[in-house]
């Protein structure tokens, strides 16, 4: 993808951002103090245990939830203009793909939603996305006639269509086995070295995040917080690292460490 | 290669068993009738009711076309109204939480209680018999299509509104498609209530009708002319009932 000229050096500024819900119980913070900085063009991945607000922060970013406390940039300006303008696109953990459209109808929903026409963008050929997920020739297959790895693949094409700045990934690959899970993180990679998109990837997978990430960043819950950020630059030059290697172990080693206290609760708030 | 023997194609022959089924119960009832010696205007024997078919077959046909009139209007009529009833109620919580439970009561009155009303206000001509028909359907349909339009995921809406859709463009591109199986299966159940709404509004106050043959027969004693009234009332049931699953298959291939 062409780098716009127009994109500010952080996709993502997040100012001590919380995240709040009303519940009956009264009102629940699911994330609080969330400083963080996402480089445009950037592989960022947040693990951490359930309730940490993960998924919460990626739907901050996604305007999909409102910012409490703090202030949340997202392209230079507030999610919400981000959002209107499209730049930016979400994968769930569910393909979310609408069972009674064909591939090719699903991939191509995003633009005729939104006011996509009225923006006047150019948007990626369908074909060629099939091609980048490695799903050509199966435009006219129906969802429930795919498998889930499969499902995953059209849901990222669908995500791309509207050759968004920022992709937010929910625990793409979470219910999928194990060998399709590791042949699905290279695609991601390669797409997103040929796409120059940043990418916001959540995982419970410590393998995942470590194979993926640029930077990991670590969160604890109670309240959602970030308890660490891990740079994997240096460790893994141009991002590329063979699963078998003993680099690989010693970066798996050292997340799981910093995971494990975030899981004990001993990183203070 | 595997010892297992392919399995042979099953044919398509399920209808069969309803079938047999029929004819059991049929010979049950000539069985009765016939070790019974059951006198006709009681109950007439099968081939009895097949002759008197025979026999008063421009006197049904006469009689079946405006019930089918009725009914078909009903049906179209109660559906779309409760079709568009449940669209302004998944839209704007307050008028649901205002007048679902008025609904709800609505629905307690028994039709036979609501026919005598209606042809109080309407008079006795087509117009009462719609009505009764369509408020039959109304409360199937209204209950199913508001179900139906709640039933996309959180994720689903989730990605309409990451992408910025349009109350409009989320109603027809998600909860609309969405909606679909929960409509048909409330068009199976309202398809042959429309009809037994259309016969009791002919009982009430009517000179043509499958509905108003039915009384007739009834005074008169003549069971087999009864026998064949109710025949072809089932008939027109199951011929809606075959057309609704036929879209069904059309609409619904996912």
């Amino acid at each position: 993808m062409p780098a716009r000229s127009s994109r500010p050096p952080n996709a993502i500024a997040l100012r001590d951002a919380a995240v709040t819900f009303a519940t009956d119980a009264g009102l629940f913070t699911a994330c609080q103090n969330i400083n963080l900085d996402i480089e445009t063009g950037s592989f960022v991945v947040l693990i951490g245990p359930s309730g940490c607000g993960k998924s919460t922060l990626l739907r901050l970013v996604a305007d999909l939830l409102p910012c409490a406390a703090g202030t949340a940039e997202v392209n230079g300006a507030p999610p919400e203009a981000a959002r209107k303008a499209r730049a930016v696109s979400f994968v769930f953990q569910d393909s979310t793909l609408l069972p009674w459209r064909s591939v090719m109808d699903n991939i191509s929903l995003p633009l005729q939603v939104g006011r996509w026409a009225a923006l006047g963008r150019g948007h990626r050929p369908v074909k060629e996305l099939l091609e980048l997920v490695r799903m050509s020739g199966r435009e006219a297959a129906m969802p429930h006639e795919l498998s889930g790895g499969m499902r995953q693949r059209v849901a990222i094409a669908r995500a791309l269509v509207t050759q968004p700045d920022i992709l937010l990934m929910d625990e793409p690959f979470a219910a999928l086995d194990e060998i399709t899970r590791e042949s699905l993180n290279e695609e991601v990679l390669r797409i997103w070295r040929e796409t120059g998109t940043t990418v916001v990837f959540v995982t419970h997978s410590l393998e995942e995040a470590a194979y993926l990430g640029q930077r990991v960043v670590v969160m604890a819950a109670n309240p959602g917080r970030i308890a660490d950020i891990i740079d994997l630059r240096q460790a893994k030059p141009d991002n590329r690292i063979d699963r078998s290697s003993q680099a690989f172990f010693e970066i798996t080693t050292g997340l799981r460490r910093v995971l494990e206290k975030a899981y004990r609760g001993e990183i203070a708030a | 290669m595997s010892m297992l023997k392919p399995l042979p194609r099953k044919r398509n022959l399920t209808w069969l068993w309803p079938l047999a089924g029929g004819l059991s119960l049929l010979l049950l009832w000539s069985g009765i009738i016939v070790l019974g010696e059951v006198r006709p205007f009681i109950a007439p024997a099968p081939w009895d009711v097949a002759a008197e078919i025979w026999k008063n077959r421009v006197l049904l046909a006469q009689n079946f076309w405006p019930t089918l009139l009725e009914a078909v209007a009903g049906f179209i009529c109660g559906n779309l109204a409760a079709i568009s009833v449940a669209v302004i109620f998944v839209h704007f919580h307050t008028v649901q939480k205002m007048y679902l439970p008025i609904a709800v009561l609505f629905n307690t009155i028994p039709v036979i209680a609501l026919a005598p009303i209606l042809i109080l206000i309407f008079g006795i001509n087509i117009t009462p018999k719609i009505i009764i028909a369509s408020l039959v359907c109304f409360f199937p349909t209204l209950v199913n299509m508001i179900r139906g339009l709640e039933a996309y995921t959180s994720s689903e809406m989730e990605l309409m509104r990451v992408m910025s859709a349009s109350r409009l463009e989320i109603f027809l591109r998600l909860r609309l498609p969405r909606s679909l199986p929960f409509l048909f299966s409330a068009l199976r159940i309202s398809c042959t209530s429309c009809v037994i709404g259309a016969i009791v509004g002919e009982w009430i106050g009517s000179t043509m009708g499958i509905g108003s043959l039915i009384i007739q027969a009834t005074f008169n004693y003549r069971s087999g002319l009864l026998y064949a009234a109710i025949c072809m009332s089932s008939a027109l049931a199951l011929s809606l009932f075959a057309i609704v699953i036929a879209s069904e298959k059309k609409f619904l291939r996912w």
